[in-house]
């Protein structure tokens, strides 16, 4: 016993040096996957507030990139408006048809704090909870997607952004339908790679990759961004597929928060499929 | 008791500067300017260890909170302060510290600060990088960060020190 203490007055330094880096590291370790609790995080109700703070004075120094954007986006929508329609048949009319159903719901959002250097970057909106924004949601802007929201509070949430290791979208070359998983190698924030493409599938550079939209999260067809370069894995029948992104993180400002109305309905029925060990 | 009001409010200044200027300082590279391993460097010699760690967590923890990085500075910062001591001791000039005023190029000199202070950053750099990235397919990526991350906040730190330092009077 006095062994015992002995020991501990002699390592006490080092114990409690321990006991720090262990509080430390397993916070990190556990929150990089699955996030607890919102506190430590910029989704809580304080960092929040100081976040808001930064943001109105910097969110004027992107303010024509943004509004230029928003405008071009407008023009787009409002193309689509009756006004814009010339009558070329008077006797047919448009009736509400029973055909289609809303199945994605957009919430507008706006990026608070945003970084692109770390190796993983995530994004803080200024909108949580109360506007119905919860995780596992996905995030897109105009120009392309930006991510899936990692950590909600009341009125904040924390977006895991593309710029981040193993953000694994499901993306597809928009002519011909080849897919594979989006990925970042944290050195260039206009560039990310797509994984597992195999390489006796014909790809040919500057074709378009958009969302292929099989997990629900996003609908398909957003876009993600152009192929920039084809590479063969070494050692394997892969190809290393890098692209430029469509949209430019590092000025982001307005977001909108996908809401999939019927994403109950593709995890019940992919529930149903029997897991790999059953079958066997 | 004017000790402890100065390094608190240093705390909040470096705290602020380093997350709401120097985390959005992007020059490529995954380059990461780091500001508050200073704070740490310049708390007073005689603290505590104990205390001294416990300081260096709280900051690495409210670091993390306004950068989502979940602990991953405070870390760092824990490391930072438990080497420190040691460090100090094997660089210690000849005839002691002098005492209650910072360690910096003032009373130091430039080279002294500048080895002293360099290897406090590397190990710092190396800790953060290390833990960050977790893989060793991506090593030689995390060493060019180090090499290119601690110079630059290094001539951050003595531009710091030129800038808003004041230099001690001298007889």
């Amino acid at each position: 016993m006095r062994n015992l203490i002995a020991f501990f007055r002699r390592f006490r330094i080092f114990l409690y040096f321990a006991l720090l880096q262990g509080i430390a590291l397993s916070t990190y370790f556990t929150c990089l996957s699955y996030p607890r609790s919102q506190y430590l995080t910029t989704a809580s109700a304080v960092s929040g507030q100081l976040l808001t703070y930064r943001n109105d004075v910097t969110k004027h120094f992107q303010l024509p990139y943004n509004n230029r954007k928003l405008q071009y986006e407008n023009i787009q929508l409002r193309q689509r408006l009756p006004e814009s329609f010339i009558k070329v048949q008077g006797a047919i009319f448009k009736i509400d048809d029973t055909l289609q159903r809303q199945q994605y719901e957009y919430i507008p959002a706006v990026v608070i704090n945003s970084t692109v250097n770390k190796r993983n970057n995530y994004f803080t909106l200024s909108s949580g909870k109360s506007s119905g924004i919860y995780r596992g949601m996905g995030v897109f802007s105009n120009k392309g997607i930006v991510g899936i929201i990692h950590n909600v509070s009341d009125h904040y949430a924390v977006v895991k952004s593309v710029l981040t290791e193993d953000i694994n979208i499901d993306v597809m070359v928009e002519k011909n339908g080849v897919f594979g998983l989006l990925k970042w190698n944290g050195k260039n924030p206009k560039i990310g790679t797509i994984s597992s493409i195999s390489n006796d599938l014909t790809l040919k550079k500057w074709s378009k990759i958009v969302t292929r939209g099989g997990s629900g999260i996003f609908p398909r067809g957003l876009p993600v961004g152009k192929i920039k370069s084809l590479k063969t894995v070494e050692g394997k029948p892969l190809w290393d597929v890098e692209i430029y992104y469509s949209e430019d993180y590092r000025k982001i400002q307005n977001v909108y928060v996908i809401k999939n109305l019927i994403l109950h309905e593709q995890k019940e029925l992919e529930k149903k499929i029997p897991s790999d060990e059953e079958t066997e | 008791m004017i000790e402890i009001v100065k390094h608190s409010i240093r705390f909040v200044l470096f705290l602020l500067t380093q997350v709401y200027v120097f985390n959005h300082l992007e020059i490529g590279l995954g380059i990461q300017f780091m500001i508050y391993p200073m704070f740490i460097f310049f708390l007073p010699n005689t603290l505590n260890v104990f205390l001294l760690m416990t300081i260096s967590f709280i900051l690495g923890l409210s670091i993390d909170s306004l950068s989502n990085t979940y602990g991953l500075h405070a870390s760092a910062a824990v490391l930072l302060a438990y080497g420190r001591p040691y460090l100090m001791k094997l660089f210690e000039p000849r005839d002691g510290y002098p005492p209650t005023t910072d360690l910096s190029i003032y009373t130091m000199g430039y080279v002294w600060y500048a080895t002293v202070f360099g290897i406090f950053l590397a190990a710092h750099n190396f800790w953060f990088f290390l833990i960050e990235q977790f893989k060793w397919s991506e090593f030689w990526f995390m060493i060019l960060k180090i090499i290119l991350s601690a110079p630059l906040s290094l001539g951050m730190s003595i531009l710091i020190q030129l800038l808003f330092f004041k230099k001690p009077s001298t007889r």
